[in-house]
């Protein structure tokens, strides 16, 4: 027994040394960036362009899950590059000190909001400071299938359309078409963005202009919540969860629902450009889709929630001039280039997507299938915020609401958006009264000093 | 109840025995279907493939894309294991010899502090994450093998499972030892390790299971790809963008292969190892 310890003990140090002496590489004297993003292969091809423009640094890509980068960044060993995936989590980073504020450097860096899409001023802020700049950008549109539209004989949606138009549209889809099958009207792959676009579209706010009260019980709110829950328990055009566990073999974040859209299962789906990097994988799909804006409300102007993923950098990296320096790249033509290519949103730079023409791309070569998301940069706005409250928290506030709507078909909304408004309400007076820099900003807002309820 | 109707018992076992199986089974079905295939529930492909594992091999390009994945599946599979190997090493022979210490060594307070060494089970992993993190940013353990390997070395479960093992042993044979004239490092080698094998092999084959599969710790630990454990690369098939299920599927076949194996082999040792330790015990 001992000697197979020693043995063992022996081989395995042999093995150690033989791997590390493989993993010697040599110094290229090069400064490297550490960005914590997704892993998705065109951020080889981002990053390679960016070592090529800049010969003295490098970038590598590292996973960017929230997990991860919460322990590395609270002990200093955060990524240089942090990407931030929408307002939300931004405001939410920033009010932790995690990202470092870009105002002083933005403008002689190049990267200052005046460099991208003026609608997306406010998802680069927050309380005025600037804290990152878009990798990629836009709004969601409907893309749909053509053949299946033709299968159920029905019309191709008009730029203009409502969301009456949708549901009359949606429901024929539940019926069997000229192939003798149904197909699944609307792949919902995130219900948060199908309400808050409907929302949006009747000019809805999350909060007051101070920020104070949620506006979540208005009327606007929970005529779009009740439309979302009609949509999936009235007329069938959204799967409920039981349809899509009878469907779908997996769970996880829109795969299900994107597969049924790129397989030919759904008609519809509401999306970003950015689908066309999931098209790539089922080229039989391109020559059967076309896209259209969001539906607008009967009465009210087409609206829907823009968003962006952008990096921020890391308050504690020790490389913050040269991670900046990452910035101007993204406001740059090449980087812009590459996104106009790939197909992933939109570039930063506005000037490389004034129309659909300049959007097409080896996937998708028609102009028109290109044309509603720059529409929609023009239409869309980002989430509100409120400095009084985490963004985070209210989202998942939020979801929970939804996922009720969608568990339990005889809810009553105006109930249920009276509450997650009180919610919110009640921690917003919670957070104020814990907090001195909160009453400060109270006192701003207000002109008054804050009184904490009895 | 289950003296009196045998039927209800194999009907239960049948039952559990499915629900453990489907989930292996729809893993492997999956990794043989095409992606437009993937998401649907039926258990056998309508057009099985196995390109699903040469891409994941980085042996051919995705058919879709028609570019390489770019894993570096066989360099994670060497460092899962390597990894594996090096800390059920290391834990067996620290948590024998800890065990040695709390069960055939009488010293003041002895009890006490095994409850004390026991008590830390009690505290979750996730809260000690950040301050573990924090010492090997300390010793400048990130981003290497010994990272991944020292923190795991010392285990509270190995050194509880050990020492009652070693408890069943009966003392009458250290005392033979001691009147031969043996020291305790002798009596350790050569009269209580011999003995506790069945428990050693079945402590090794619970670890190595344990940190093949690890997560979270690796995850935080390694940014380098060439250190990547494999759960950590498949990762690379999970973006914002899209899950590439069938090859998940694929690497997640290759990654249970050795586990299946090391069960398979040591199988007759384990449920040995446990048995004799109960009867013992």
């Amino acid at each position: 027994m001992k000697k197979l310890f020693i043995i063992s003990g022996f081989l395995l140090l042999v093995v150690y040394a033989f791997a590390l002496m493989s993993f010697k590489k040599p110094d290229t004297g090069k400064i490297v960036l550490r960005w914590a993003t997704d892993p998705n292969p065109a951020r080889k091809v981002q990053t390679k362009l960016f070592g090529e423009l800049n010969p003295g640094l490098e970038v590598t890509v590292e996973s960017g899950a929230m997990e991860k980068l919460l322990v590395q960044c609270a002990t200093g060993t955060g990524p240089d590059i942090i990407d931030i995936y929408g307002a939300t989590q931004m405001d939410c980073y920033a009010k932790a000190g995690l990202l470092l504020d870009l105002t002083p450097y933005a403008s002689k860096m190049g990267f200052d909001p005046s460099k991208t899409y003026p609608s997306l001023k406010e998802d680069l802020c927050v309380d005025g400071k600037q804290y990152r700049f878009p990798c990629n950008t836009g709004g969601n549109c409907v893309i749909y299938n053509k053949k299946i539209f033709d299968d159920h004989g029905v019309e191709y949606p008009k730029p203009d359309w409502t969301i009456e138009d949708f549901i009359k549209a949606g429901k024929k889809f539940n019926e069997p078409g000229k192939s003798g099958q149904t197909h699944i009207p609307l792949a919902s792959f995130y219900p948060y963005w199908v309400f808050i676009d409907m929302y949006y579209s009747l000019g809805g706010r999350y909060y007051t202009d101070d920020g104070l009260k949620s506006k979540l019980d208005s009327p606007e709110a929970i005529k779009a919540l009740q439309t979302y829950h009609d949509m999936m328990h009235v007329y069938k055009i959204i799967p409920s969860p039981e349809v899509v566990a009878g469907m779908s073999s997996q769970g996880g974040w829109g795969s299900g629902p994107i597969v049924w859209f790129s397989t030919g299962k759904a008609a519809m789906i509401m999306i970003g450009r950015w689908y066309l990097n999931i098209l790539v994988n089922y080229p039989d799909m391109a020559q059967n889709i076309a896209s259209v804006g969001l539906p607008r409300f009967e009465g009210h102007p087409p609206s829907g929630l823009l968003g962006c993923r952008g990096p921020g950098i890391n308050a504690q990296s020790k490389h913050k001039e040269q991670a900046m320096k990452f910035l101007s790249y993204l406001a740059s033509v090449d980087y812009g280039t590459l996104i106009v290519r790939d197909g992933d949103s939109l570039p930063p730079n506005p000037t490389l997507a004034q129309n659909g023409e300049m959007l097409v791309n080896k996937t998708v070569s028609d102009p028109a299938f290109h044309q509603p998301f720059v529409d929609a940069m023009k239409t869309a706005r980002p989430i509100d915020n409120s400095p009084f409250i985490n963004a985070l928290e209210v989202q998942r506030w939020i979801d929970e609401r939804l996922a009720r709507v969608e568990n339990n078909p005889g809810i009553n909304i105006e109930i249920l958006m009276k509450d997650l408004a009180t919610e919110i309400n009640n921690k917003i007076k919670r957070n104020i009264d814990r907090s001195k820099a909160l009453q400060e900003k109270y006192k701003s807002v207000t002109g008054k000093d804050w009184k904490p309820e009895k | 109840m289950m003296n009196r109707f045998p039927w209800f018992k194999f009907g239960l076992m049948i039952v559990l025995g499915i629900s453990i199986c489907v989930p292996f089974i729809w893993m492997t079905s999956a990794s043989f279907k095409h992606r437009a295939e993937v998401e649907e529930i039926n258990l056998i492909p309508k057009k099985p493939t196995l390109d699903n594992y040469p891409v994941v091999l980085d042996m051919k390009p995705d058919p879709a894309t028609g570019r390489f994945l770019g894993m570096k599946f066989w360099r994670w599979y060497f460092n899962s294991i390597f990894i594996a190997a090096a800390v059920t090493y290391l834990q067996v022979l620290t948590s024998c010899m800890a065990a040695y210490a709390f069960s055939r060594i009488q010293w003041k307070w002895r009890d006490r502090v095994f409850l004390l060494y026991l008590a830390t089970m009690m505290i979750p992993g996730v809260v000690t994450m950040i301050p573990n993190f924090q010492i090997m940013v300390g010793l400048d353990f990130l981003n290497s093998y010994h990272g991944l390997i020292l923190p795991a070395a010392f285990s509270t479960f190995g050194t509880f499972l050990m020492r009652q093992f070693m408890l069943s042993l009966p003392p009458a044979l250290d005392e033979a030892a001691m009147i031969d004239g043996a020291s305790h490092w002798q009596i350790f080698w050569e009269v209580i390790i011999p003995l506790a094998r069945p428990g050693m092999i079945a402590l090794a084959i619970m670890t190595f299971l344990g940190v093949y599969q690890s997560f979270f710790w690796p995850l935080i630990m390694l940014n380098i790809e060439d250190y990547f454990t494999m759960p950590v690369g498949m990762l690379l098939l999970d973006s914002t963008y899209g899950r590439q299920t069938e090859y998940i599927m694929a690497a997640t076949v290759l990654n249970v292969v050795p586990l299946i194996i090391l069960f398979c082999i040591f199988q007759k040792f384990l449920v040995k190892g446990l048995q004799l330790g109960g009867v013992k015990g």
